[in-house]
């Protein structure tokens, strides 16, 4: 664009710069401001993260369908090329399958027999809502998806979200029609979960790889790598039992375990509804937003390991 | 000289606008689920590649409260702190502009290498306060993949803002 003549801007030009240095650094300062009162979790920076999100969750839902279909048809090709040895395996499985299912049907109805026998109070059924997975969280520093499933749908801080595989993460923004999960590889989350074979009480930690670590086992633990690691249902807000991952690594004693949920094809996560809002909420101050462990968890989480 | 009809400056407005439009959209992008294995980790910053692009070549159509809006913005899609994608952002802005005499008018290549070295100590920046807002020390490797995987892709990136550049904003 043509300069009007008589030019105005050779002498506007040492003001706008000044003041445009003067909102560059206001902006700045601004930027930090937000990231320390969001470190403080300050229930405004909650809330207006949550407007954002439920704002340009619709857009995401839109544009992640052709991206859903391209990956689908992408799929599609790769598995058409291992159908063969797929059936093949399969059937082999389902024999096996058969055979547990037998076994299966046996314990369950010892169960009920020896239940029956001591007069157990069994856990009640579990409510939930399915949501479809429409972003994951880019980036280097979180992991987390965001879903279509909020308040209107009677998601609630805190719920668990399990796909087919096992547990995926905890809910820990609720918007009204759009949710974010926190994975259980995200750096902030801690979850109350035991072996299953020995019982051990642990609590897994993420830290933003694949494999999230196990701490704080009793001295007199023996895991070795294959043990499944379940939810242990402690602090009451993941329901018992949840399927999470199986032990892989044990280096150094840091012991790794790999989450059976296959994050790649993750699609569709189920929440389930304790109906205890167990996790704290960000009112009170010094605990971080996603914690199942509650008022110690930020000092434990920083010690060492046992 | 003619005053622009309302149309013409309409059409103009919607040209400058492209560049902080592009941006905005490449925010949005950047959380879609795509399947490729550990993507997710690693998804390339276009934001960051688009910002410094423009702040080489159209610097005055990035104003910095744009920038800062899409930093928010995606800081808030992603789930990272709020205003740690804004101030990387703004800085890679301010380190760009400042070193723009010896980017502009050159080869593609010096270009290049110019955001190669600018965008390393902004992914250092991201890291560090990422690190000090977290309290502990977080593994450097996600951040180094991803610096490694924005600094490769530029040049895709960068030749769709030469199309748009050259089309669009003119």
């Amino acid at each position: 664009m043509a300069k009007r003549p008589g030019s105005f801007s050779s002498v506007a030009q040492p003001v706008r710069s000044l003041w445009s240095r003067f909102a560059f650094a206001t902006l700045i300062a601004a930027a930090f401001a937000l990231m320390l009162l969001g470190k403080a979790d300050v229930l405004m920076v909650e809330r207006a993260r949550v407007v954002v999100l439920d704002a340009l969750a619709p857009v995401i839902e839109v544009a992640s369908r052709p991206a859903e279909a391209v990956t689908d048809m992408l799929n599609n090709v790769r598995d058409l090329r291992y159908l063969r040895a797929e059936n093949a395996r399969l059937t082999v499985e389902n024999d096996r399958l058969d055979r547990w299912q037998h076994v299966a049907r046996r314990l369950e109805a010892e169960n009920r027999a020896l239940k029956a026998l001591t007069n157990f109070v069994p856990p009640r059924d579990l409510d939930f809502v399915s949501a479809r997975v429409i972003a994951d969280g880019g980036g280097a520093f979180v992991r987390s998806v965001v879903i279509t499933a909020g308040r209107r749908h009677g998601v609630t801080l805190g719920n668990a979200a399990v796909s087919g595989e096992g547990l995926v993460g905890g809910v820990v923004e609720v918007g009204e029609n759009y949710s974010r999960v926190l994975l259980i590889t995200d750096l902030n989350s801690q979850i109350p979960v035991v072996v299953e074979r020995t019982r051990d009480p642990a609590v897994l930690t993420g830290d933003n790889t694949r494999a999230p670590r196990l701490v704080y086992l009793p001295q007199n633990a023996q895991v070795v790598p294959g043990d499944r690691v379940i939810t242990s249902g402690h602090g009451g807000v993941f329901p018992p039992g949840l399927a999470v991952g199986m032990v892989t690594a044990i280096t150094d004693g840091v012991i790794r375990i790999t989450p059976f949920v296959d994050w790649e094809r993750l699609e569709y996560v189920r929440l389930l509804q304790t109906g205890a809002d167990g996790v704290v909420q960000p009112e009170s101050a010094h605990i971080p937003p996603f914690s199942v462990m509650g008022q110690e968890t930020e000092t434990r989480s920083r010690g060492v390991l046992p | 000289m003619m005053r622009p009809t309302a149309s013409q400056r309409l059409d103009l407005w919607v040209r400058q606008s492209a560049p902080m439009a592009l941006t905005a959209v490449l925010a949005v992008l950047s959380v879609i689920t795509v399947g490729i294995p550990g993507y997710a980790a690693v998804v390339p910053g276009y934001t960051a590649m688009a910002t410094f692009y423009w702040a080489v070549f159209r610097p005055d159509l990035q104003p910095a409260s744009a920038l800062f809006l899409i930093g928010i913005l995606q800081d808030a899609l992603t789930g990272m702190p709020l205003g740690l994608t804004a101030v990387s952002l703004l800085l890679l802005h301010a380190l760009a502009l400042s070193q723009r005499p010896a980017l502009v008018t050159k080869p593609f290549l010096l270009t290049w290498l110019g955001f190669v070295v600018i965008q390393l100590p902004i992914s250092i920046f991201a890291w560090l306060m990422m690190s000090a807002l977290q309290f502990q020390v977080i593994g450097p490797e996600p951040v180094l993949f991803q610096y490694l995987v924005t600094v490769l892709g530029f040049p895709v990136v960068a030749w769709i803002f030469v199309r748009i550049h050259r089309y669009v904003v003119r």
